[in-house]
């Protein structure tokens, strides 16, 4: 039995986890970002309304999204697996995001945009140049928490056939009946691309420290 | 703030089911695939010999040389879906594959939801156990005594859904349903479950590998004949690929098959 092979079955599985949190992550972010500012400068109703969204998709099974875009929307859109994958994990991390950005933007005090309102800027200049460049300091720790259970959590695409690492190290263990080598290898493979996501979020969060401001 | 909750709820809910009835397609999937000159088929790849990955990464065994040949004779290329057993007949009745070959035995449950081809191949169920398993099996019901280990979604499981726990024989806390039947081997290995019910095929084939098991029982339960799922009332596909079936079996192309992964 060819071991090497099998590895590189199982690790050319990585373009498609790659494929689905790089779609599902960045998008999370945008929709979070922007709906973190809604709820808080957004006003009462925007606020509840948020509030609605975050609860509902923080309180649904990813998969269970999944299956929903997956089979049940199959008559008014038809995703392919990646899409639908990548899309719901998408949507789903947006709530989460959303809360992440909330707490960041609410620990940057309410009296700085005061301040900056007092000093002639609009609410839109006041997001941009004093809340946002702090707030998104404030996020990153948490933010890289996230980015890590986005890349795990994209093992689930295999219930709708994405062959990404997961379903690979399943096929592999199956018809080796060697659990052990296709799931350590899955496994390891899952570790690098967080491991190496953190270190770099962790760089960033380095150069983005204010020396006198810690 | 909860009282709208549930109300979103409800709002998406029924959206999503409104969307999933909207969908009815009218043309037969023979003429899409035609057009489309491909077939895109569903199989969960992890069920040697019938369905599983060789060494260069690519599906192999019975079923998947099966169907090489069907595409072939309907002209068309061969694009192979691969996912979990419990969502290929979902896959098809949502027309997201336009069939799945997967080792798929009647039933009726299955037969409300899509339709079949004719068989292609009788099989056999097995109970499959450890060499310390000292008893013997000679009424199948007799194995409700022991902690019995099914794949999810598969004839066995509804053999002892319905013959066993639902009569009552077993508690239903002695049933572990699995994804996959290997895992239900390690799990019989391991001593968590007595008895590992399956096709019998695909247990000759762990028992193969596998040093340490021994069959006690062999016959048709729920099994039989196995057929290839489609799409429910689209009779153009289902003839098309009976006719191809058929042709098949008179050229002895399916049993030389047979004695290719099954002979043991």
């Amino acid at each position: 039995m060819d071991f090497s092979r099998f590895i590189q079955y199982i690790a050319s599985g990585t373009a498609y986890t790659l494929g689905v949190t790089l779609i599902a992550l960045p998008s999370g972010l945008l929709i979070g970002l922007v709906l973190a500012f809604v709820a808080v400068y957004g006003g009462k109703l925007a606020g509840k309304i948020m509030d609605v969204y975050s609860t509902v998709l923080r309180g649904i099974p990813p998969i269970v999204l999944l299956f929903i875009l997956y089979f049940m929307m199959s008559g008014a859109i038809n995703l392919s697996p990646f899409w639908a994958g990548s899309i719901s994990l998408g949507i789903i991390s947006s709530a989460y995001q959303l809360e992440i950005f909330r707490g960041a933007i609410l620990s940057v005090s309410g009296e700085q945009m005061m301040a900056a309102r007092a000093v002639g800027m609009s609410k839109i200049q006041a997001i941009r140049y004093v809340v946002l460049p702090q707030m998104i300091r404030l996020a990153i720790p948490s933010w890289s928490n996230e980015a890590a259970i986005v890349i795990k959590d994209s093992s689930l695409v295999y219930a709708i056939g994405v062959p990404e690492i997961l379903r690979r190290a399943q096929l592999i263990s199956a018809s080796t009946q060697e659990p052990f080598l296709a799931y350590i290898t899955a496994a390891l493979i899952y570790f690098a691309l967080v491991f190496i996501t953190n270190r770099v979020l962790g760089r960033v969060e380095r150069k983005l420290t204010i020396p006198a401001n810690p | 703030m909860k009282k709208s909750l549930v109300f979103l709820v409800l709002v998406v809910l029924t959206a999503a089911l409104v969307a999933g009835c909207a969908g009815q397609k009218a043309e037969s999937v023979l003429d899409k695939i035609k057009t489309a000159g491909k077939v895109v088929v569903g199989t969960s790849a992890d069920y040697e010999p019938y369905e599983y990955v060789d060494e260069a990464g690519n599906f192999t065994g019975f079923d998947i040389e099966l169907m090489t040949e069907i595409a072939k004779r309907m002209g068309v290329e061969l694009e192979w879906t691969d996912m979990p057993f419990d969502s290929l007949i979902a896959a098809v009745q949502e027309g997201k594959i336009d069939m799945s070959i997967s080792c798929f035995n009647y039933s009726e449950e299955r037969d409300a939801q899509v339709d079949f081809s004719d068989a292609y191949y009788t099989s056999e169920d097995a109970f499959l156990v450890t060499e310390a398993f000292a008893g013997t099996i000679a009424d199948p019901l007799e194995v409700a005594q022991y902690k019995i280990g099914v794949q999810s979604g598969t004839v066995q499981d509804d053999w002892v859904t319905t013959e066993l726990v639902d009569t009552g024989l077993m508690p239903e806390s002695n049933l572990s349903r699995y994804e996959r039947v290997d895992q239900a081997a390690l799990d019989l290995q391991a001593g968590r479950i007595d008895v590992l019910v399956a096709d019998s095929v695909p247990a000759k084939a762990i028992m193969q590998q596998q040093a340490g098991l021994k069959i006690v029982y062999e016959g048709m339960l729920y099994t039989g004949p196995i057929n290839i799922v489609l799409p429910d009332g689209d009779t153009a596909l289902q003839a098309e690929v009976n006719r191809i079936i058929k042709e098949l079996q008179d050229e002895g192309f399916i049993d030389a098959l047979a004695v290719k992964y099954f002979s043991e």
